[in-house]
């Protein structure tokens, strides 16, 4: 059985999006990840919605929101018939050093299972969905 | 003096494995457990005028339909899913203290075609524009969500897995002897750390049955309960708190990190105790929905019966047997007994309170029963003998 996560295909999946997610997914189709900031306070708001919940503000901003770091994670078995082989698919959630207070959950792609941990630094890469591109992680190297 | 609310009559329909109960629809389960309810209570169905749903109800008017009920003067269901459940009986309460019904069937029920199951329940979020990370994370169902706060628990707390094996081990030996349990062979702790993952740290063994089945209480006023036949269980507190930080449950994932190493339940389980102006030292039986293992050690937390974090140790320390401090689920709950989204919790409450459990609690007065992480409200019941 292989050692490293799967790494899904999204190619046939259609992504929702709203007025208010749509700068994320746009900002995504470029390779960038970007994450909403309330404009009047500053508070960040995941998921992208209309208000902020610190001070009901619309006003919005989209920043970077610095490296990303495991906060917890779990390891799936995908079983034989869906892939070619058996192997395992890693949900992670993100936590990021300049977005206190949000987090992103996505899949952990080509990890080595053994070196999945919670800390453990990610970089986040795109891949092609059908109407958009979708984030996930990998490890960061040093 | 506020008129209280009392528990005179429990229906069932017997718990199938999921799928298997067909050709019966869910409301001739409902229908058949409404009955066996009425009958537990010597009540007729004439005397029926009050029902509570939650995880989005049933059609009381095709119940009314079926069972020639004249009509109802109460019919309410609490939001959320099986967070909702033990709020059908401060829905029941409500009705009873202030007038509006005199008896209230609190019903809750389960059926699943062979096809589907709950345990895929969030791929219907694949559709939103909140829940689509879900779908590309690969979290298709509730355990694979809680498997996040699960790792997170034992990274901060150094919470073991031999924990949740326990969890599991109690409920095996208490269903055991019970005729009603789905699962009933009895397991070791090798069996267990043996299982294989499903969501790691989640193995198999950690995921409850999937059940079908219908559960019917009777509620009516302590008044004319003292005429009925069985001995009466009282509705000492019940309630219902959603917090925003817990309002989706496992959807939202932002909680901070004290809020997210928990089954959510700490906001609900101190409005109950200051509602009943009770502690946790005052309970004797706690049936805690169960319907995955590590829930179980996060709700002790969350409901007081150890320090935040100890859950683990507690648990190991065979705290929730059947003789120890705090007995948990004597009838082997969601993990063993069936699963019917905590309403199997609430029929063995009332055994144990009426002296007739299966795995009696010797003296049991009062039990706590609560409802699962999931949408808002969070819910909770203190029942009293």
């Amino acid at each position: 059985m292989p050692d490293r996560s799967i790494t899904p295909d999204y190619s046939a999946l259609e992504i929702p999006m709203d007025a208010w997610s749509e700068p994320f997914w746009a900002a995504g189709a470029e390779g960038r990840l970007i994450m909403p900031r309330c404009g009047d306070c500053g508070t960040f708001r995941w998921p992208a919605g209309p208000f902020c919940a610190s001070c009901q503000s619309q006003a919005v901003e989209w920043v970077a929101p610095g490296q990303g770091r495991i906060y917890s994670f779990t390891v799936l078995p995908v079983p034989m018939g869906e892939l070619v082989e058996p192997g395992h698919r890693v949900p992670a959630l993100v936590a990021f050093d300049d977005a206190p207070g949000v987090r992103l959950v996505s899949a952990l792609v080509d990890a080595p299972l053994d070196e999945v941990a919670i800390d453990a630094p990610v970089e986040v890469r795109w891949l092609p969905a059908a109407n958009t591109a979708v984030p996930v992680f990998r490890l960061s190297h040093p | 003096m506020k008129r209280e609310a009392a528990i005179v009559g429990v229906g069932a329909t017997p718990y199938y494995f999921r799928g298997t109960s067909h050709p019966q629809t869910i409301y001739e389960l409902i229908d058949k457990a409404i009955l066996a309810g009425l009958a537990d209570a010597g009540l007729g169905i004439k005397a029926v005028d009050g029902m509570t749903f939650f995880a989005g109800g049933y059609e009381a008017g095709l119940i009314c339909e079926h069972l020639g009920i004249d009509g109802l003067t109460f019919a309410h269901v609490v939001s959320g899913f099986g967070s909702g459940m033990a709020g059908i009986f401060d829905l029941a309460a409500m009705a009873i203290e202030t007038g509006r019904a005199e008896t209230v069937l609190c019903i809750g029920a389960m059926q699943q075609p062979a096809h589907k199951r709950t345990g895929q329940a969030l791929n219907m979020l694949a559709s939103t524009t909140e829940g689509i990370f879900h779908t590309i994370a690969g979290l298709s169902g509730p355990g694979q969500a809680l498997a996040l706060q699960t790792r997170r628990h034992m990274h901060r707390y150094g919470t073991r897995r031999e924990a949740f094996g326990e969890v599991v081990l109690a409920s095996r030996a208490a269903a055991a002897n019970r005729e009603t349990a789905l699962r009933r062979k009895p397991l070791t702790m090798e069996e267990y750390l043996a299982s294989p993952m499903l969501a790691d740290p989640l193995c198999r063994l950690d995921f409850c049955l999937e059940t079908d089945g219908a559960l019917v209480f009777v509620v009516t006023s302590a008044e004319r309960a003292r005429d009925l036949r069985q001995k009466p269980v009282y509705i000492e507190a019940a309630a219902q708190v959603g917090k925003r930080d817990w309002g989706r449950a496992f959807f939202w994932l932002n909680q901070s990190e004290d809020a997210f190493t928990t089954a959510g339940a700490g906001p609900v389980a101190e409005h109950l105790y200051g509602k009943a102006g009770l502690t946790p030292k005052d309970i004797d039986v706690a049936l805690i929905y169960d319907h995955f293992s590590p829930l179980v050690v996060m709700q002790l937390e969350d409901y007081g019966f150890c320090a935040r974090g100890e859950g683990g140790p507690f648990v190991e320390s065979g705290a929730i047997r059947l003789n120890g401090t705090i007995p948990v689920n004597p009838h082997g709950g969601h993990l063993s007994e069936g699963y019917v989204v905590g309403m199997t919790h609430v029929r063995e409450a009332v055994e144990q309170l009426r002296g007739t459990a299966v795995n009696q609690v010797r003296g049991a007065q009062r039990a706590l029963v609560t409802g699962g992480p999931a949408p808002m409200p969070m819910t909770a019941a203190i029942l009293r003998n």
